[in-house]
């Protein structure tokens, strides 16, 4: 409740603020990193396309008992009709890195890459999967990890006898191989498994290296309508990961946060983060660039100061797949982008 | 009497075919002939067609069957709690979520989650709901009585209060959970039927049907009850005991209730309300009628929230707010005319 | 809850009339730091209605409350013979029926459910069969069968307080204490609960009614006990009891008792000045 005279005052503070950022960083105290001076907002869109498969596909060798991450013996005997959910999207993707995106038969909310566009989806309520969703297709194997539930669908599942294997679910960088290898190995696929690891960590290490390395601060803020209330990531929130790879400093972890934390305006003034990443959506939820400015605490931020904010199309930032490489790249591009 | 036996059987031929109709309706296709056979069949009858679908008996007897089932478990449960309830605080409004009791009920589940205790198995969860909620009972009670009667507005703000309390807790408890817990809570706060399984069903079903069973034995004494306290002990009720027992009875439907389906609201008030218009307020007939009618509700509300939306659910106990919400508005209005003020 | 009975109820047995259906003895009830009632003794019998009369906040409802175990108290209360404690809920229901000064009703129950929860201490016993008779006559007797379907709470003040006699006369029950029966009453239901009170008591029961309408008390009741402030001041026939000195000084208002030129009985009335 914002009475018209403070709502006033508030956009005229946003006017001078923009006005202030037209004129240059003149206004910036001294001491701030170059970063902070390059140029205003920016995007990262999700990697377009499909994911490469592999070079030399594999037929699945089966069946095979793989060890699944609640510590349970599975048996796979056909892998002829693949469902790989998560909360990320990432194991789809990864089955379709493993060259075998044409046995996918359904798909979670956040697998929109153009090829399993057109699967059904199978998660019922927000990212929960429904038991029932899933037995209609009929899948001979079912992929998922500890972000997708409830627990109670994936036993409803067991008890029908679908082998559910669950991969470890850790978002980092390191990680991602390991997640490569689990799903390929259930699949009988243990080869192109090796093959996609590899691919994949080669593009890591590049794109990692193609950052400048001047360490900015960045926060990654979970923001979403006009409440007021954010969240930031921290220490393990998957974020962290992505920021150190692009060579900068994760505000969160910096001020000893760990997962998603809500954070008052004043704790994120004290991070004084240089430059702010936002989900998209999120973005666009709370008014633009110029919207987000105006929550309390974000204009006294260096960040907001210069406008240095990139929002990242929802789920890529933290999907930790075969396609982070890209993320990675284009993550650096537009955290060092310099006016042209 | 003929006409509540009227309303009794047409009740439980409702339930049945609703039932069916439950069974058969959903994301995999099994029509209602496919669903008796594959009953039949699996109590050894060779009789009827079994289901022509992929995974068709999978999706009746590991998903459907137990979610039908903990959905009219859950509903008479409720439906007799919130009677049994309005019987003993001699309050047409008393309804379990309303006055906090299944709130209270969800905290002592949500403690069990987040901290992951497992001290009784699967009975755990169950455990602590009673726990909460016979303690919540208790303490709206105790609270809300002045003189031998229960006020409506006192009892509205107990409820408010505790209501107030509860989600308090929950919150907490939110955030100290982890993800897996916070899912859980959350599916708490909404109520849902989505986790239904067999396991569940035979953990509630036994506390419900005993928690019914004596509300019924105690149908008489609460008829007695609607005379207030004094006439009733007159009358040869020990209405101490009958009292105690209540609150035991509303504690243990409740949280058999909310153990696995979560905060189900406004059941327990709308389904006796309608019943009691259609057969009067003899608890011999209420009780038994507002079981089978909290069932038939469930049932029916569980069937449109995963069916409404194709491939979506909507939360059950949203649903049931929406629809009963409304209601608790006209009756609010409905009892205070007709007691001339807020008495 | 269900049948944890420790042994089955003693239903009553007939008494010749004259026996002591209540007896009270040095009865004190103490309400916070106030004695309500005193040192009360007092024996009702059967076959007689006993009025008992007295200012407000005598203690007439507290005492109808004590002899109905509503209120602790110490001294001895028997009922039927035997002390009150030792009965069971269900047994004094057998043996008391009590009608309070207001009714409360939660539910819309009917007027003839309502009555027939009257019969409830009965059930299970085989004076059970006489259930749907004794609902028709107290109904009767009480002028409410007319609107034995109508819900309670539709009922007017004097409507319901009849119906709740009706329940009270359908528990029939060796002893009835009722509390005011007349007092939302019309000249002609007044009289005619008396006249239903009266028919109980030649049938063998105790009555006790507490009553403003001295007069009423005067003109109905075989004894009449006054309370004062806690404590019994007379007991005996209208007669004997309901006199001008004694009234006069229990309600301290100068009163004037006149024999009734037709039947004897007192006629009480307040002194007041000749108009004009």
């Amino acid at each position: 409740m914002i009475r018209p005279a403070r709502a006033a005052a508030l956009a005229l503070a946003g006017a001078l603020l923009l006005g202030g950022c037209a004129a240059g960083t003149a206004g910036r105290p001294p001491g701030g990193t170059d970063t902070a001076a390059r140029c205003g907002a920016g995007t990262v869109a999700a990697p377009r396309g499909d994911p490469e498969p592999v070079a030399s596909p594999e037929t699945p060798r089966l069946p095979v008992t793989v060890r699944s991450a609640d510590g349970r013996d599975v048996t796979v005997r056909d892998a002829r009709r693949v469902l790989a959910v998560n909360l990320y999207g990432s194991l789809a993707e990864i089955v379709h890195g493993l060259g075998l995106g044409d046995r996918l038969v359904g798909r979670d909310v956040s697998t929109t890459f153009p090829a399993a566009r057109h699967l059904p989806l199978v998660t019922g309520q927000g990212h929960d999967l429904s038991a029932e969703g899933v037995l209609k297709l009929n899948p001979s194997v079912v992929i998922a990890d500890r972000s997708i539930g409830p627990p109670e669908a994936l036993e409803q599942l067991r008890r029908s006898g679908v082998p559910v294997v669950l991969v470890d679910d850790r978002q980092t960088l390191d990680a991602i191989g390991p997640h490569i290898g689990a799903v390929a190995e259930a699949l009988g696929v243990p080869g192109a498994g090796r093959a996609l690891a590899d691919r994949v960590r080669d593009r890591i290490g590049a794109a990692a290296k193609s950052a400048p390395r001047d360490r900015p601060t960045v926060a990654f803020l979970y923001v979403r309508g006009t409440v007021g209330v954010y969240l930031i990531g921290g220490d393990g929130a998957g974020s962290d990961a992505m920021i150190e790879a692009v060579g900068a400093t994760d505000a969160g972890t910096a001020i000893g946060l760990s997962g998603f934390r809500p954070i008052t305006s004043e704790g994120l003034i004290n991070a004084a983060p240089d430059v702010l990443l936002v989900m998209t959506a999120g973005l666009k939820s709370v008014g633009g660039v110029s919207g987000l400015i105006k929550l309390p605490g974000i204009a006294q931020t260096p960040a907001g100061r210069n406008r240095r904010i990139i929002d990242v199309d929802d789920g890529t930032l933290l999907s930790f797949g075969p396609r982070t490489g890209e993320t990675i790249s284009a993550l650096a591009a537009a955290v060092y982008r310099t006016c042209g | 009497m003929t006409r509540g036996a009227v309303l009794l059987g047409g009740l439980g031929v409702a339930l049945a075919v609703l039932c069916l109709v439950a069974a058969s309706v959903g994301q995999v296709n099994v029509p209602p002939d496919q669903v008796i056979g594959s009953i039949l069949h699996r109590v050894g009858l060779d009789v009827g067609p079994r289901p022509t679908a992929l995974r068709g008996d999978d999706a009746l007897w590991v998903v459907r069957f137990p979610r039908v089932a903990l959905a009219v478990v859950t509903g008479a449960a409720l439906g007799c709690s919130g009677t049994v309830m309005q019987g003993v605080f001699g309050n047409p409004l008393a309804e379990p979520a309303v006055i906090g009791v299944s709130w209270g009920a969800a905290v002592g589940a949500a403690t069990v989650i987040v901290f992951g205790l497992t001290v009784l198995g699967d009975w755990t969860i169950v455990a602590a709901a009673f726990g909460c909620g016979l303690g919540t009972t208790l303490l709206v009670y105790t609270v809300s009585r002045f003189a031998g009667r229960t006020e409506v507005v006192t009892l509205l703000l107990t409820g408010i209060a505790v209501n107030a309390v509860a989600s308090a807790l929950l919150g907490l408890l939110m955030f100290a959970a982890g993800n897996d817990a916070l899912r859980a809570i959350t599916a708490w706060n909404l109520g849902s039927l989505a986790g239904a399984n067999w396991g569940a069903v035979a953990t509630v079903t036994p506390l419900a049907a005993a928690g019914c069973a004596v509300a019924f034995g105690c149908a008489r004494r609460l008829d007695l009850l609607s005379l207030g306290e004094r006439t009733a002990r007159h009358l040869g009720v020990d209405v101490e005991r009958l009292r105690f027992t209540a609150i035991v009875v509303i504690a243990l439907l409740t949280s058999s209730a909310v153990a696995f389906a979560g905060v189900i609201a406004f059941v327990g008030l709308v389904v006796p309300h309608l019943i009691r218009m259609v057969v009067g307020p003899g608890h011999r007939t209420l009780i038994p009628a507002s079981a089978l009618g909290g069932a038939v509700v469930l049932v029916a509300a569980d069937l449109v929230a995963r069916t409404a939306i194709a491939y979506q659910e909507l939360p059950l106990g949203v649903l049931t707010a929406l629809i009963g919400g409304p209601f608790f508005f006209w009756l609010l209005r409905r009892a205070r005319s007709g007691s001339g003020g807020w008495a | 809850m269900i049948g944890l009975r420790v042994r089955r109820p003693i239903t009553p047995r007939p008494v010749p009339p004259g026996s002591a259906a209540v007896e009270i003895r040095g009865l004190q009830v103490e309400r916070g730091a106030r004695t309500v009632l005193d040192g009360v003794d007092l024996t009702v019998r059967t076959g007689e209605v006993l009025a008992l009369v007295g200012p407000n906040g005598a203690g007439k409802s507290t005492l109808l409350a004590a002899v109905g175990g509503d209120v602790a108290f110490t001294g001895g209360i028997s009922v039927d013979g035997a002390p009150l404690a030792t009965w069971g809920h269900t047994e004094l229901a057998m043996r008391r029926a009590i009608l309070l000064q207001r009714q409360t009703m939660s539910f819309p129950f009917t007027v003839a459910q309502v009555v027939r929860m009257g019969r409830a201490p009965w059930a299970g016993t085989p004076l059970e069969d006489d259930d749907d008779a004794a609902v028709a006559e107290a109904m009767r007797e009480t002028d409410v069968s007319e609107f034995a379907d109508r819900p309670h709470p539709r009922l007017s003040g004097g409507e319901q307080a009849r119906v709740a006699l009706a329940r009270v006369l359908a528990q029939r029950t060796g002893t009835l204490l009722l509390d005011e029966p007349t007092a939302a009453l019309d000249l002609h239901h007044q009289e005619m609960v008396f006249d239903v009170v009266r028919e109980r008591a030649s049938a063998g029961a105790a009555v006790v009614t507490v009553v403003h309408d001295l007069g009423l008390a005067a003109a109905h009741a075989d004894r009449v006990a006054v309370l004062a402030e806690g404590r019994l001041v007379a007991c005996g026939p209208p007669g004997d009891v309901l006199t001008a000195e004694m009234l006069s000084a229990v309600y301290r208002h100068d009163i004037e008792v006149l024999p009734h030129p037709r039947t004897g009985r007192p006629l009480i009335l307040p002194r007041r000045a000749a108009p004009g």
